[in-house]
């Protein structure tokens, strides 16, 4: 039995495409199902995510299952001749390589990300349950799992956070801990205020209160988010009991002085105070960062710290390789 | 003069704390959570904690004598409040930087003459004065680990000043809110101590000088103003941290000119 994988993802293939692809998590199992007696072979599991889909198989003979697989294919989805440019086929050792690469997240959009294994794990129970998978595919996966566990644990191929959203909220969480205490105030009811501010709420931020020059907008925002609007005269007044500020106006001057903090600072107790500042002009003067309970980032600094950890993650992919290669020549899997 | 039992536990609760903060560096250096830290320091103290014991029996009165064990049984109090602290706020990093401080006032207290190799047997002990040192040292433990807190305060508030987000000590530094919580609970528990110290001492039977509790009371008004400054008219994180530390160092200073 050889092993085998045909599959396009967020690199070789575009939005339009890889939809044609897709298949709900709920069907999972019985597209293993149905692949693997498309291609004429016991086993087949399908992995389907945003960025991907990817039929791993085990047959008798890898090319011939593959040519099968695709004549099944195109027959069945009537596909154009160049769609089948936008897939990717690897036999044996290269497929179970691949799979690892995937279950690791280096060949995720967002290298590193975790999310991918938990998809993986749920297309792989799916085909288990839809009894799709034996021998070959089972130790696969299993095998594949641990060393994905493996190249997380021992790289820093996660570290860091590589947007900007989340690289406020971790600042965010590095200040205050827990963020279910923490308030935020949003300055300028923009598209970027609205990302951020659902970050901090999906990390348990509950207190939002929205101002706006436009009070319809910020009401908007504010019953979207679930939080309260407040008029743009009164910002100051909210300051007084908030933790964090984003401001994302399109106020050509900085709307936030210093003068404007260090009038806060004693109703505030000397709390820490984060601000963040996507706003181009800068909404917020640098020097309320030299006020002592101030933490002041603008969208350059996020930015910058976004691509520091996307550019630690890059180098720690050889580690990550050299450890699925190590591992993979230990386990030697059938198939491969 | 051949080393006793006492020397040896207090070698070897040294070499433990000197571990704990070798092993703990390197872990953060790596960028990995010390999860050993607290075991390292649960050996160190329990050594300590023999020490105390033999020197105790030795002395038969609270072993406070000179200053090689009054450095000992402030790194014991130390270690307890963190072992206390520590894995309940799980700040695991709080058993790295405190463990370099246990093991500054143990290889001191190892220094020739510094530490008695025959303790003398105490005569005419008095309850009140047993308490007073016993307690007023305890509460020093106290506010070291508040010094070791307002450290890490300093060096995180550094980093999120300077946008410095990479590196191990970053990641596992704890929450600026929680150091801070954590320091104020554990001054307020240094004053209260400090408190039962100096009435204490203030009862006790007096022989000579009253230095050493004229100048208790001096640290005692100057945390009690620390706090109260806090609670009434609040004090940013900085300021708080470098009181705590500048209030520790010149009262460690002034004891030890005393």
């Amino acid at each position: 039995m050889e092993l085998l994988c045909l599959g396009l993802n967020h690199r070789t293939a575009p939005v339009e495409v890889r939809e044609r692809f897709a298949v709900g998590t709920n069907k999972l199992g019985a597209a293993a199902a149905e692949i693997a007696a498309l291609a004429d072979v016991p086993e087949g599991v399908v992995v389907s995510t945003c960025n991907r889909t990817e039929f791993y198989l085990a047959g008798e003979n890898a090319h011939a299952t593959l040519e099968r697989l695709e004549q099944g294919l195109s027959a069945r989805e009537k596909l154009e001749a160049e769609i089948s440019e936008h897939f990717y086929r690897l036999e044996k050792a290269d497929a179970a390589r691949h799979l690892c690469r995937v279950v690791s997240g280096l060949d995720s959009m967002v290298l590193g990300e975790t999310e991918i294994f938990g998809q993986v794990k749920q297309a792989y129970n799916a085909a288990l349950e839809a009894g799709s998978t034996g021998s070959i595919l089972n130790r696969l996966f299993q095998r594949a799992f641990s060393v994905g566990k493996k190249v997380r644990t021992e790289t820093r191929i996660q570290e860091g956070s590589t947007s900007i959203g989340n690289v406020a909220v971790d600042l965010a969480e590095k200040i205050f801990g827990h963020l279910k205490d923490s308030q935020v105030m949003i300055l300028g009811a923009g598209e970027m205020s609205r990302i951020t501010a659902q970050s901090l709420v999906s990390r348990g931020a509950r207190s939002i209160f929205v101002t706006n020059r436009s009070f319809e907008r910020a009401e908007e925002l504010a019953r979207d988010m679930g939080g309260s609007a407040v008029r743009f005269d009164d910002w100051q007044r909210v300051l007084e009991q908030v933790d964090v500020v984003i401001s994302s106006t399109g106020a050509p001057h900085a709307i936030i002085k210093r003068a404007d903090v260090e009038m806060v600072r004693r109703a505030r107790k000397f709390r820490p105070l984060f601000f963040i500042d996507i706003a181009v002009p800068r909404d917020i003067d640098p020097a309320v960062a030299e006020i002592d309970e101030v933490y002041l980032y603008d969208i350059d600094t996020l930015e910058q710290l976004a691509e520091e950890a996307r550019t630690r993650r890059q180098r720690q992919i050889t580690e990550c390789e050299r450890i699925i290669d190590l591992e993979l020549k230990k386990l030697n899997l059938p198939g491969t | 003069m051949e080393r006793g039992m006492d020397h040896w536990l207090l070698i070897f609760s040294t070499l433990l704390a000197a571990a704990g903060a070798f092993w703990g560096i390197l872990s953060v250096r790596q960028g990995k959570r010390s999860r050993w830290t607290v075991i390292w320091m649960a050996g160190t103290f329990l050594l300590q904690l023999g020490f105390l014991t033999v020197r105790g029996q030795d002395r038969a009165a609270c072993p406070l004598r000179d200053t090689g064990e009054i450095l000992v049984y402030l790194s014991w109090s130390l270690t307890l409040f963190y072992l206390l602290i520590g894995p309940a706020y799980r700040i695991s990093l709080l058993g790295v930087f405190s463990a370099p401080l246990v093991v500054i006032f143990q290889s001191t207290a190892l220094f020739p003459g510094v530490l008695a190799v025959s303790p003398e047997r105490v005569a005419n002990t008095s309850p009140w004065g047993e308490t007073h040192s016993a307690v007023s040292v305890l509460s020093y433990g106290a506010f070291a680990l508040a010094a070791v807190a307002g450290t890490m305060f300093l060096v995180l508030d550094h980093q999120l000043k300077a946008h410095q987000m990479a590196g191990g000590l970053f990641r596992n530094l704890p929450p600026i809110r929680e150091l801070l919580t954590s320091l104020g609970r554990l001054l307020w528990l240094g004053l209260g101590l400090l408190t039962i110290g100096i009435i204490a001492g203030l009862l006790m039977p007096r022989n000579g000088s009253m230095a050493h509790l004229i100048a208790a009371i001096a640290v005692w008004f100057a945390y009690a103003i620390l706090l109260l400054v806090r609670a009434k008219r609040g004090l940013s994180g900085r300021s708080l941290s470098l009181f705590t530390v500048a209030v520790f160092v010149l009262s460690l200073a002034v004891f030890a000119l005393i």
